[in-house]
């Protein structure tokens, strides 16, 4: 057998060795997935929508409530700020929120009250405030490690996921860990676990019931599940998705009295 | 209440009855998430929609013990709640809200039917971020919870004053005719509102529109916002007919995730509060100087909702010891009419109080509520306790209140002739 010439073997060792150094396509990082995961979830223009709060407990709906809701993203920061005006029950009906990152207000048109409220005052039974509305991981977060391992989705199929860690990385952020599971193929996120700062498990979340909206195929519910009591389930759906203008000057305490979704 | 959903029924409740309720493993939470998630599947898509009105029937009946002779007095009270908000063209709305009180004894001066005409205004919104308002509104500024120096449209507003509750009287009083016109702008506002003297001696008769409890002076107030960080400092310049202007301030913060921080000022020339409320029948004084009436406070919530208040008051204008003292213990008619004249302009009669407060939601079962106010004068040392449980189902709410009024014979609370009572409400929304 004829031996192959020295000066061929190293240069198709070399190739070898370039197209092991250059793949054709980089790895997205851990934060680009949440990027892109957030993207799924929330449009990148101003949106409203209808917000229905279901509560359950041992199986029996304890409480539910109806909300109308506009958000805007920072344009310095990024993150949503979003009005909200209560629907139903009819004891809560016309009392609006407004949520500006840590600057809460909440009115009451009856005592005609503008309040100011803590991060940790919860409006909405097990519903953290930072769930109500329209939140961008990727803006509170850094996703530390991502792992590719099989995950059971809010369908109960098994579905292949990135499973992202996240730790608060700026002190708006509601949670101090979060583990959540993004759909290898197309961003969608599937479930998150979140964590307190002793490592105890406060909630789960499902996205799920995606549907069109906008052109991409979004969430329209997520079931979220108490991590101490199981049995006390909060079920979200959004509906009546709509593009809306939403000027800056109404996203402040002194419009908030206002405020009347169309 | 508005059902969104369906009730999953007895499936659902099945389902979630093999659930462990405590802090799960890894299998159990698997199931866990599995019966939730079959839960949710069971909701209906039913969205509720909103509705131009917000109202409510309440009847109350209950029972106070009168200071001295200690004899019992019955009470009951029926009250019908309307608000009314609808869009007539775009940029164009109508508010008008509406309170009847049937009472026994009177919710008025001798009236057992007092109607309140809350609000009833017509609003355009010029712009984006310009708008104008112009009929009867309920203005209400300041951040503190039992005590609002700068709530300058207080004053004769309560007709029917069916608790003592702060934010009960906020809420179930009238507002005054005025034009008010508003501009935003990014993190800030600018108010402006003119309230005319329309009628000059308030008319006590039940059914009444009273023009004249609120509007009997010529008023005006410009109130001024502009986030400062995470700030949204408020100023207001306050004028009133026959009077020095005022000026006001009111401004929050968070001190931490649970703790919001906040502190309300009004600053102005005036006589001493005692010779304004009796300058029917003492002589005029030369007594004007600059008061300062602040309120601040701190609440701090926990993660399970329960919310503790913690405000002082502080009012330059009242009574320091002696002079208090000193009025408590002269003639009768000057006191009383010390008295009335505070529980119109809802001012304090003497310089300095404490006001606590606790709000917890979903207290010991969902739907519970309980609250817990105690105010103290820190002057005369007099004080009240009031104590609700509040519990509510789909459109029913059922309240059991409870008050205390303690304290020596003359002082802000001592006087008050009801020492202690209780009263259960039951509440319809329709």
């Amino acid at each position: 057998m004829k031996m192959m010439p020295f000066r061929l073997m190293i240069r198709l060792l070399a190739l070898a060795l370039l197209l092991v150094a250059l793949p054709g396509r980089a790895a997205p990082s851990p934060q680009e997935i949440l990027v892109a995961s957030d993207a799924v979830r929330n449009p990148d223009f101003p949106f409203g929508l209808t917000n229905t709060l279901v509560e359950y407990r041992q199986g029996r709906q304890t409480e539910s409530s109806t909300l109308a809701i506009y958000s805007k993203a920072d344009p310095a920061g990024g993150q949503f700020r979003s009005l909200v005006r209560y629907t139903a029950p009819a004891r809560d009906a016309n009392k609006l929120i407004l949520f500006n990152g840590k600057d809460l207000w909440f009115y009451d048109p009856s005592s005609k009250a503008s309040i100011r409220l803590s991060p940790q005052q919860r409006l909405l039974g097990q519903a953290s405030n930072g769930d109500v509305v329209t939140v961008n991981f990727a803006r509170d977060y850094q996703a530390v490690t991502a792992v590719e391992e099989d995950t059971q989705d809010g369908d109960r199929q098994t579905r292949r996921c990135h499973r992202l860690s996240l730790s608060a990385a700026n002190p708006d952020a509601t949670y101090h860990r979060i583990d959540m599971w993004v759909d290898v193929g197309n961003a969608r996120p599937v479930k998150a676990r979140f964590y307190s700062e002793s490592g105890k498990l406060l909630k789960t979340a499902y996205y799920r019931r995606y549907q069109p909206i906008f052109g991409v195929q979004r969430p329209t519910e997520m079931v979220i599940i108490d991590g101490l009591e199981s049995d006390w389930v909060t079920v979200m759906r959004y509906s009546d998705w709509t593009r809306r203008e939403v000027p800056e000057a109404w996203l402040q305490r002194d419009y908030l009295p206002r405020f009347k979704p169309e | 209440m508005s059902r969104a959903g369906a009730r999953p029924g007895v499936l659902a409740a099945a389902l979630l009855a093999l659930l462990p309720a405590g802090p799960a493993g890894a299998g159990e939470a698997a199931d866990a998430d599995a019966a939730a998630l079959s839960l949710a599947d069971l909701q209906s898509d039913e969205v509720a929609q909103a509705s131009d009105w917000r109202s409510f029937v309440e009847a109350g009946a209950g029972a106070s013990v009168r200071r001295g002779d200690g004899a019992m007095q019955g009470s009951r009270r029926l009250s019908v709640d309307i608000r009314y908000e609808h869009s007539l063209a775009p940029g164009a709305r109508v508010f008008l809200a509406d309170r009847l009180d049937l009472g026994q004894p009177a919710p008025g001066v001798g009236e057992h039917a007092v109607n309140t005409l809350k609000e009833a205004y017509l609003s355009w919104q010029l712009a984006a971020d310009a708008m104008l308002d112009l009929g009867r509104i309920n203005v209400r500024n300041g951040v503190a919870a039992g005590y609002n120096p700068t709530d300058y449209f207080r004053e004769g507003a309560v007709r029917a004053p069916i608790s003592i509750n702060p934010a009960s009287l906020r809420e179930n009083r009238q507002g005054s005719v005025m034009l008010r016109a508003q501009r935003l702008w990014d993190g800030g506002s600018l108010t402006a509102l003119y309230s005319p003297a329309l009628v000059r001696e308030s008319n006590p008769e039940g059914l009444a529109l009273d023009v004249g409890a609120t509007n009997a002076r010529h008023r005006g107030l410009l109130a001024l916002s502009q986030r400062v960080g995470g700030l949204t400092p408020q100023w207001l310049v306050f004028h009133e007919e026959a009077r020095s202007t005022r000026f006001g301030f009111n401004l929050t913060g968070l001190l931490n995730d649970a703790t919001v921080a906040y502190l309300e000022w009004s600053g102005g020339r005036s006589a001493t509060q005692l010779a304004e409320a009796l300058h029917a029948l003492t002589p005029a004084c030369e007594c004007s100087a600059w008061h300062n009436r602040i309120a601040g406070g701190l609440t701090y919530t926990t993660p399970d909702k329960l919310s503790l208040t913690a405000e002082l008051h502080h009012n330059g204008a009242g009574l320091e010891s002696a002079a208090w003292n000193a009025l408590r213990q002269g003639p009768p008619a000057l006191y009383g009419q010390y008295r009335s004249a505070l529980r119109s302009s809802q001012e304090m009669p003497t310089r300095r109080a404490l006001f606590l407060q606790a709000q917890w939601q979903d207290a010991l079962l969902p739907r519970l509520d309980l609250g817990l106010m105690h105010n103290l004068d820190l002057v005369d040392r007099s004080r009240r306790v009031w104590a609700e449980a509040r519990y509510h189902v789909d459109r029913v709410e059922y309240a059991f209140q409870w008050v205390l009024h303690g304290g020596e014979a003359g002082s802000v609370y001592g006087a008050v002739p009801e020492a202690r009572g209780w009263q259960l409400l039951a509440r319809y929304y329709f």
